[in-house]
């Protein structure tokens, strides 16, 4: 079949099933926990440096490419805030939008000062200036080299996929497809759908990596209209953007089981910060290894 | 010569400006919508018809099949591939160097394990300010985006030892038109410029429906296979067309191809340049050697103006807006041409009236008069005699490219540091045709000095 420029590539089975970090002995839930908490890193930097959110997505759509499978990489080798600094660098690169280096290094050393892998969202919007944020001219450098360097390891191991292709655009049409602009709920709709769509990107279900844009989008739209109460067609409608009943549950099951493990996760890491480097996670482990021996 | 606009007044420019960019942005927006919708009735008509020898779908029970089942709904399936790591440039032994280019080198190679040959174009890592050159990047990201029967098949990326080393592993085809031509005694015959240029035309509509600006199309980027079947390589240059107002660079497309808004300062620019492009390869192709050779920007305007005529106020609006016209001094509003275009080009022989007219319409001076890739793909042209020769009746060439290394002669690509020669210089083309008075009072012409 022919390639399509609307479809993304997806991981394997094979890629699914395994990855670098559990060969490497990473316990499955510590991984998860890692991934998810890089997601929102690349989200939030993305944020401070008013990236548009297509490009935001690129880059953690990159970043989780990166940590699937037995080739992917392995938080055991490779800093979890480097790769997505670099994802994100990578992601601005290919768009209209291209940031410096040393601005990419500010935010995440701006956000790498804050206390908390969770933080409050009020603390992004009080810093409006943490492109500036300073970093000596030493440090600088070393991290632009290090920014540098995990950029061509993506490469490397994605084997230079970077191409998304995402539903953003998509599940507007869809919505005007199914005609509900007119319902006087219609922007509310639209916000709710974007919303699952930027909520999916956290999943650690990696459903970006699992399911085309078509789908997604479909099941954003259901998710978003049964909340809001805007009625969809009887009939089975996600069959005309090309999804079918199995895959739409699948990913309507994964978007709102997102909300839930991002609420244990935060209460897991409760004041602590999230090891987003290899440093950071051999402590986590060797205290996790500790608390077993008592 | 001062002032900006001796023209109009500045508010009336603005207004106009921003109905033009509105109606563009409109155009912009219609273009999207109708593409997905086409794109999909494409993947949806693939997939029927792939499907269609299996099995042959109901699109209803039929009547008489006692216990039918409902038709089963066929649903589509995109695929683009998956990922996995680089694999090592030694699965390829170099047979030989095609080309030292401007910021690759490219060889033939042969798969070691299925005794395939290919291309590699091993990215040069330049400016190393930015980390992984961007420009490879967009090369690389653009060539996995554009994948069309015209257009050069990327089929993996290779590293070496080093990270340093970046190898694009392409389908190696036998020729490119520059080389190709330049070997040639006589140029191609009309039906075989014909074939070209259709397949160049459709790979070039592709690209702009799919957003992408090639900017530096011309003979040397483009391969021809010995089937003949033309693909357009090198993307080196190419871009997503920008939103509305990002200013792009005027550093684009070889001086010989470019396009006068181009040379002239505009920095919005669109789909357009590339028409140009494409009028000066239909030109080289029938003429046999590049239509518009200028020694540097200057002279490349004057060679356009004295081939093309001088903009007029109603032939191109919009030119004095523009920041270099400023510096120039060109006799105005005035139908200024000498000659017609193909006896300017010493055409006469080598096409017809309806080629000379599709010439005369890609080169226009003015970006917006420009016909779009389709409108080119359903010109007369392509219907009248001679039709576009089979490609498999297309004749074949030696390969140089699998034989030999060679060195060209035709001008690069511009590179980054290189500033617009035109900025700021004070030029008077008022004697543009200086040296051809014979021609002009034949014609019974007079040049109006501005
Ligand atoms: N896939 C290919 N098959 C055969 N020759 C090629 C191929 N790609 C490039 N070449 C040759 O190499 C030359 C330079 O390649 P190009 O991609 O244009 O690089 P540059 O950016 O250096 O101009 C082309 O003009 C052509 O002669
Ligand atoms: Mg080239």
């Amino acid at each position: 079949m022919q390639l399509s420029p609307l479809a993304n590539p997806l991981a394997t089975v094979a890629q699914l099933e395994t990855s670098g970090s559990q060969l490497d002995g990473i316990p499955a839930d510590l991984e998860d926990s890692i991934r998810f908490a890089s997601a929102r890193l690349t989200q939030a930097a993305g944020a401070l440096l008013r990236l548009p959110q297509e490009v935001i997505a690129q880059a953690i759509i990159v970043l989780s490419r990166f940590w699937v499978g037995p080739e992917g990489g392995s938080l055991a080798e490779h800093d979890a805030d480097q790769v997505s600094a670099s994802s994100l660098y990578l992601a601005t690169k290919l768009s209209a939008f291209p940031k410096s280096a040393r601005s990419v290094v500010n935010v995440y050393a701006y956000l790498d000062s804050l206390p908390t892998t969770f933080f409050e969202p009020e603390l992004l919007r009080q810093h409006k200036k943490a492109e500036e944020y300073y970093v000596s001219e030493g440090t600088l450098e070393k991290r632009r080299m290090a920014l540098f360097n995990m950029e061509q390891q993506i490469l490397r191991v994605l084997g230079f996929q970077l191409q998304t292709s995402l539903p953003y655009i998509l599940s507007i049409t869809y919505l005007q497809a199914l005609d509900v602009f007119s319902h006087p709920r219609a922007s509310e709709l639209a916000k709710r759908t974007v919303a699952y769509l930027n909520t999916a990107l956290l999943s650690p279900q990696l459903l970006y990596l699992t399911h085309q844009p078509p789908c997604l989008a479909t099941a954003a739209i259901y998710l978003a209209a049964k909340e809001i109460g805007v009625k969809l067609p009887d009939v089975e409608w996600w069959e005309v953007f090309d999804t079918d009943r199995e895959d739409l549950g699948f990913v309507v099951v994964g978007l709102l089981s997102v909300e839930t493990f991002a609420a244990e996760e935060q209460k897991k890491w409760l004041g602590r910060r999230v090891p987003l480097t290899v440093g950071g996670l051999e402590a986590e482990l060797g205290m996790r290894r500790n608390l077993s021996e008592e | 010569m001062a002032g900006a606009s001796r023209w109009a007044d500045d508010e009336a420019d603005k207004a106009e400006d921003a109905r033009r960019k509105k109606e563009k942005e409109e155009k912009k927006r219609q273009k999207l919508a109708k593409q997905q919708a086409e794109q999909e009735a494409t993947a949806r008509a693939q997939q029927e018809s792939s499907d269609r020898p299996a099995k042959r779908r109901k699109l209803s029970a039929s009547p008489e099949v006692e216990n039918a089942k409902p038709a089963e709904r066929k649903l589509l399936r995109f695929e683009a591939g998956g990922w996995g790591p680089c694999r090592h440039v030694n699965n390829f032994e170099t047979l030989n160097q095609i080309e030292e280019g401007s910021y690759g080198w490219v060889s033939r190679a042969r798969e070691s394990s299925t005794g395939e040959i290919v291309a590699l174009k091993k990215v040069k890592m330049d400016y190393k300010e930015d980390g992984f050159p961007i420009t490879a990047l967009r090369e690389i990201s653009m060539l996995q985006k554009a994948r069309h029967a015209h257009i050069v098949d990327l089929r993996e990326v290779v590293m070496g030892d080093s990270f340093d080393e970046v190898v694009l592993v392409m389908e190696f085809l036998e020729h490119d038109l520059k080389t190709l031509q330049d070997n040639m005694a006589d140029p191609f015959g009309e039906s075989e410029v014909k074939l070209l240029l259709r397949q160049l035309t459709s790979a070039v509509s592709f690209l702009h429906t799919n957003h992408i600006l090639h900017r530096d199309l011309k003979t040397s980027n483009i391969l021809l296979n010995n089937r003949g079947v033309l693909k357009i390589a090198d993307f080196g240059m190419a871009r997503f067309i920008p939103p509305p107002h990002a200013p792009l660079t005027q550093l684009v497309v070889t001086l010989w191809y470019r396009a006068p808004e181009l040379l002239l300062g505009a920095t919005e620019y669109d789909t357009s340049v590339d028409i140009w492009s494409l009028g000066c390869i239909f030109g080289e192709l029938l003429h046999g050697n590049p239509i518009l050779p200028g020694a540097n920007e200057v002279e490349q305007l004057s060679t356009i103006f004295r081939v093309c005529g001088l903009p007029s106020e109603k032939s191109w609006p919009g030119f004095w807006r523009l920041p270099n016209a400023k510096s120039l001094k060109v006799p105005r509003d005035r139908e200024t041409r000498i000659s017609p275009l193909r006896e300017a080009l010493g055409l006469h022989s080598r096409t017809t009236n309806t080629g000379a007219g599709l010439l005369e319409e890609l080169l226009a001076l003015n970006p917006e008069s420009r016909p779009d890739a389709d409108q080119v793909l359903r010109h007369a042209y392509f219907k009248e005699s001679p039709k576009p020769i089979a490609p498999e009746m297309f004749p074949t060439f030696p390969s140089k490219a699998g034989l030999e290394k060679r060195r060209k002669r035709s001008p690069h690509a511009p590179r980054r540091g290189d500033a617009p020669a035109l900025a700021g210089k004070d030029i008077d083309f008022s004697n543009i045709f200086a040296g051809r008075e014979d021609e002009q009072k034949g014609a019974g012409f007079r040049l109006r000095v501005g």
